[in-house]
């Protein structure tokens, strides 16, 4: 991950006119040491891979399968119905989780440490640390997710079998294109999980507490949870950034339908620029000079 | 100060918003409605019961020669049929030569429905057996039709199906309790369905004419029927027969149906 997103970049003009100024690419590589550095974003790193094996493990030795979840009823004898249980566990609160306690600390650190002129000082430019700050954040949130899925899907297979799958509208779905669906599911992941991202990071700018820019997101993401099961008020279904955690289910239904998924990009991505914008509109008027 | 205040008018414009969604919703968004699980039911129903066929060993079933079709009520006569909710009840008839259907033409199936369009239905084990079933190897597995889950395209075809069963009237009393006068009645039930009950009950207690009771009750509720004429002493059993003309009856539209005098 470092590699990619810190590679030196080509002398441009910019580094020809301002020779001190940090670069793009400088403050990338900066972002990424300090997440590397800390413990938890480790540990959040091993632990999507080590848990879902746990995970696997204790629900395929359960007795009576969990059936209040979909896909639960046949995640005992079925690895690709397992995989597509963990995802709707995970998608719930955990998939939130992860990505909050990176992005929801990135920018209150500085605050909690008095770091923010020191590294203002260094004469990168706000806007610049911001971007760069994101793009971690985001890179992260992708990279721990791909992890997840990867261990999930891997060791649902090898510890419950890849047999073909009861789909959603009763079809059985043959073990080799099941591998594809099922990735695919986990991959529409990708596009809420930034959402949340770019929540937490909103809240961690705004807040300037790491314990705010954390929990805020996962428990505004029950909320929403709460709000889109809700009978009544179905209307407010598509603005809700955890609408997009349950566009999948079209792709394991016959005659499949993407439509859900479709709307989940404009939800995703409406959340997402909003956040972002606002944070870095937070940021950019803020006075530092006090701190 | 001023942050205070903006994160208090942010909370209060996203209570202000789901009240106002509330209000204005009233049920008419959603896009959980009748066509679409009329749609999806006995398509998943169609593929589960194949597989289920093929576990039995009964061959000839396809989905496709089953020809399900399902009527879908949420909560009775008295609810509209749109909106998420565990009381949605779904008829589902269909065709298997080996398992013909009772005189009434349909299974009934329990829903669960989720606002995102994804359901749980259980089926009668009348019809789909038990929650287990022996296969053609004599393993104990999974019966696939007892207990299911299912998604619709929240986006789907919404178009009415114009599928119509019509409701089951049925004797729910057990056992005949007379009251003080000798008199006796009998307890209906209505069954899920498009028409409600109408009908007549007519007792008879060996040669004597207990009278009749004419019968006009709701779907997915019941009605208790005192017959007006007292039970001569000493009668063993009371003769029923229920005549149907609106809905249908246990045995079809005229059904008869006997029960014992407590002794003494």
């Amino acid at each position: 991950m470092t590699t990619t997103v810190a590679q030196p970049r080509t002398p441009t003009s910019e580094q020809v006119t301002d020779p001190g100024r940090p670069r793009f690419g400088a403050a990338l590589r900066w972002e990424t040491r300090k997440l590397r550095a800390q413990l938890r974003a480790r540990a959040l790193v091993i632990g999507a891979i080590l848990a879902p094996i746990a995970v696997v493990l204790v629900v395929h030795s359960q007795p009576r399968p969990p059936k209040d979840t979909l896909f639960g009823r046949f995640a005992t004898e079925n690895g690709f119905a397992m995989a597509l249980l963990v995802l709707g566990v995970a998608s719930q609160w955990v998939l939130p989780l992860l990505t909050a306690i990176v992005a929801g600390d990135i920018f209150a650190s500085e605050d909690q440490h008095g770091t923010w002129k020191t590294v203002l000082t260094r004469s990168i430019s706000r806007s610049r640390l911001f971007w760069a700050k994101a793009v971690v954040a985001v890179v992260f949130a992708l990279l721990t997710l791909v992890l997840l899925a990867a261990s999930t899907i891997a060791f649902s297979v090898l510890i419950v079998g890849a047999h073909p799958l009861t789909g959603l509208s009763g079809q059985t779905i043959p073990a080799s294109s099941a591998v594809a669906l099922v990735s695919t599911a986990w991959a529409s992941m990708a596009l809420p999980m930034v959402g949340f991202t770019c929540l937490a990071l909103l809240f961690s700018v705004w807040s300037r507490n790491a314990a705010v820019g954390i929990a805020a997101p996962v428990v505004l993401g029950l909320v929403m949870q709460l709000v889109g099961a809700l009978g009544g008020i179905e209307t407010l279904r598509p603005f809700l950034l955890t609408t997009p955690f349950e566009a999948w289910h079209g792709l394991l239904a016959a005659p499949r339908f993407t439509g859900p998924l479709l709307e989940s990009v404009v939800t995703s991505a409406g959340w997402s620029v909003a956040c972002l914008t606002a944070a870095f509109l937070i940021l950019r008027r803020r006075d530092i000079t006090g701190g | 100060m001023r942050r205070f205040i903006i994160s208090v008018a942010a909370a209060m414009l996203v209570v202000l918003a789901v009240g106002g969604a509330v209000v204005a919703g009233d049920g008419g968004g959603s896009s959980v409605t009748r066509a679409r699980l009329e749609r999806s039911l006995p398509v998943a129903f169609a593929n589960l019961y194949a597989d289920q066929a093929k576990l039995l060993g009964h061959h000839g079933v396809t989905p496709a020669s089953l020809h399900a079709e399902a009527m879908c009520d949420k909560g009775g006569a008295v609810e509209d049929d749109i909106g998420p909710g565990s009381n949605w009840n779904c008829l589902v008839s269909w065709t298997d030569p080996a398992n013909p259907m009772p005189p009434e033409g349909y299974g009934k199936f329990e829903l669960d429905v989720h606002s995102n369009g994804c359901y749980t239905a259980g089926g009668s084990s009348k019809l789909v057996g038990y929650q287990t079933i022996t296969d053609t190897k004599g393993d104990v597995v999974t019966n696939p039709v007892s207990e299911f889950d299912g998604c619709f395209d929240p986006n789907g075809d919404n178009t009415p199906t114009g599928n119509l069963f019509p409701s089951l009237t049925s004797v729910t009393t057990t056992a005949l309790l007379p009251d003080a006068d000798h008199r006796i009645s009998l307890q209906l039930s209505c069954g899920t369905g498009a028409t409600g009950c109408q009908g007549m009950l007519s007792a008879v207690a060996g040669s004597t004419k207990l009278g009749s009771v004419s019968f006009d009750i709701p779907e997915e509720q019941t009605a208790k029927l005192r017959i007006p004429t007292p039970v001569p002493a000493g009668t063993d059993a009371v003769d029923f027969t229920l005549t149907v003309t609106r809905g249908t009856g246990p045995k079809g539209p005229v059904s008869e149906t006997s029960l014992d005098m407590p002794a003494g």
